[in-house]
């Protein structure tokens, strides 16, 4: 109990000392974000983002990004978007090559044009 | 080869688009055919008022993709065709992940960001891509080739609606020809995910309100303050009663120092809204800013009273405020 506390104090920690210099700079003003998320507890959700963020950044270093440059990439998302890459970048769809369309493409053609025929 | 070989043997047969998708509905019950291209099916009926039955944005550039890079390649056609000065090699490190030797649909929306471009996701519909490219926005596509293949992004740059073609940059080619159906089929896994790259001063042909102020926030967020000024400006002339895009629009003055300019934009939402929390505290914080506590405080007593979500970070404006008043009173 008490471990796992420390650990989510000191997550917090971590987050606030990477991405507060970030946070603070309009002080006193609530963010267009709040107006667009509609969040209920938004004080709680901006904490939340803070640590979505690092895992986020640590995740995509995980799949072979540098520390700074992961946390540009972090840094040009919203926080929808942070909360839906959160642990789910192994899983999500990574746009590749196309090496095999024209196969595809052929065996959907082939697969029309006997029905086309077929039904004619 | 094949491809075109059997698409012109296809042409040369009475391939009409139209009647063909009319054969398809005939052998609909049989073969299930409308299941697999459902938005194809309802394309037949014909294109939205207005719409040309032929569009090619041929002033797209090409960049062919380097091994899996398709990700990178795709984006840079959309951005050099909304008039960024960007080259696939500088968007490697913005949206490639090596140890998935691809990239991920959020960083292609991010990564546009970075070059003060709003990037904006499309409706998942065939007619709103086709929209789109009418009204000359390059579409990005996530089209699935799996088992055979992989993931892969393309950039639909075109259209012709009589043969049923979708034209597009795609990996090696800078123009393939696929028909509607087979696009759709390849598509459609991804979740007809598609989206477009703008200029903060243009709107999407098919953005829809809530979600392009979204895009535009998210625009705000990642820094391009100056751009998004822009982007808020242009979405309140089309949506001059949305709050939001006021608020945002304020905030991105106030982020480049335009004190005068964001009080302005408040005083008149807090005008169409009186009720909004975040309008009055924001105004309240404003006006502290310009040394104008005394003004500020009925405002954010407003927002005090009025409670809600935003309650402790209005609590902490008021304190701020009450406490600028009470050392200038002290001096």
């Amino acid at each position: 109990m008490q471990s796992s506390l420390a650990r989510a104090v000191c997550r917090v920690l971590i987050a606030l000392t990477i991405w507060t210099p970030y946070q603070i700079a309009q002080a006193g003003m609530i963010g267009t974000d709040q107006v667009v998320q509609q969040s209920s507890h938004s004080d709680r959700s901006t904490v939340l983002n803070l640590i979505s963020r690092s895992d986020v950044a640590s995740q995509l270093q995980a799949f072979g990004i540098d520390p700074s440059t992961a946390k540009d990439r972090v840094a040009s998302m919203s926080d929808e978007e942070v909360r839906y890459l959160s642990g789910k970048i192994e899983s999500l769809p990574a746009g590749a090559n196309n090496s095999a369309v024209v196969l595809v493409v052929v065996l959907v053609l082939i697969a029309a044009g006997v029905w086309w025929y077929y039904k004619r | 080869m094949v491809l075109q070989a059997l698409a012109r043997l296809k042409a040369e047969r009475n391939a009409r688009f139209a009647a063909g998708v009319f054969v398809c509905g005939l052998a609909l019950l049989a073969s299930g055919c409308a299941s697999l291209f459902p938005q194809t099916a309802e394309l037949r009926d014909g294109l939205p008022e207005g719409m040309p039955e032929q569009v090619e944005l041929k002033q797209v550039p090409f960049f062919p993709q380097v091994e899996y890079q398709c990700g990178p390649a795709a984006l840079a056609t959309a951005l050099v065709a909304a008039g960024a000065k960007v080259t696939p090699e500088e968007l490697v490190p913005q949206v490639y992940l090596p140890e998935r030797k691809g990239s991920l649909q959020v960083e292609m929306l991010a990564a546009a960001r970075r070059h003060g471009m709003v990037s904006y996701l499309l409706a998942p519909r065939f007619v709103d891509l086709l929209r789109e490219l009418s009204a000359g926005n390059p579409v990005i596509v996530l089209q699935d080739q799996s088992p055979l293949g992989t993931w892969h992004y393309a950039v639909a740059v075109g259209y012709d609606y009589d043969a049923g073609d979708l034209i597009l940059r795609s990996g090696e080619r800078e123009r393939q020809k696929l028909p509607f159906y087979v696009h759709e089929f390849l598509w459609r896994r991804s979740g007809y995910w598609a989206m477009v790259v703008v200029p903060p001063d243009r709107v999407p042909a098919t953005a829809d309100e809530a979600r392009w102020l979204g895009s535009i926030a998210a625009l705000e967020r990642a820094g391009g303050a100056r751009e998004a000024r822009t982007a808020y400006q242009k979405f309140l002339e089309r949506w001059p009663q949305n709050t939001g895009a006021s608020i945002g629009l304020a905030n991105a003055h106030h982020a480049l120092g335009e004190l005068p300019q964001a009080e302005r934009v408040l005083r008149e939402a807090a005008r169409r809204d009186p009720e909004s929390v975040i309008v009055l505290n924001n105004l309240a914080q404003t006006l502290s800013d310009q040394n104008r506590d005394a003004e500020a405080l009925p405002f954010i007593e407003r927002a005090a009273a009025l409670g809600g979500p935003h309650a402790a970070a209005v609590d902490q404006t008021r304190q701020a405020i009450l406490g600028r008043l009470a050392a200038r009173r002290k001096n």
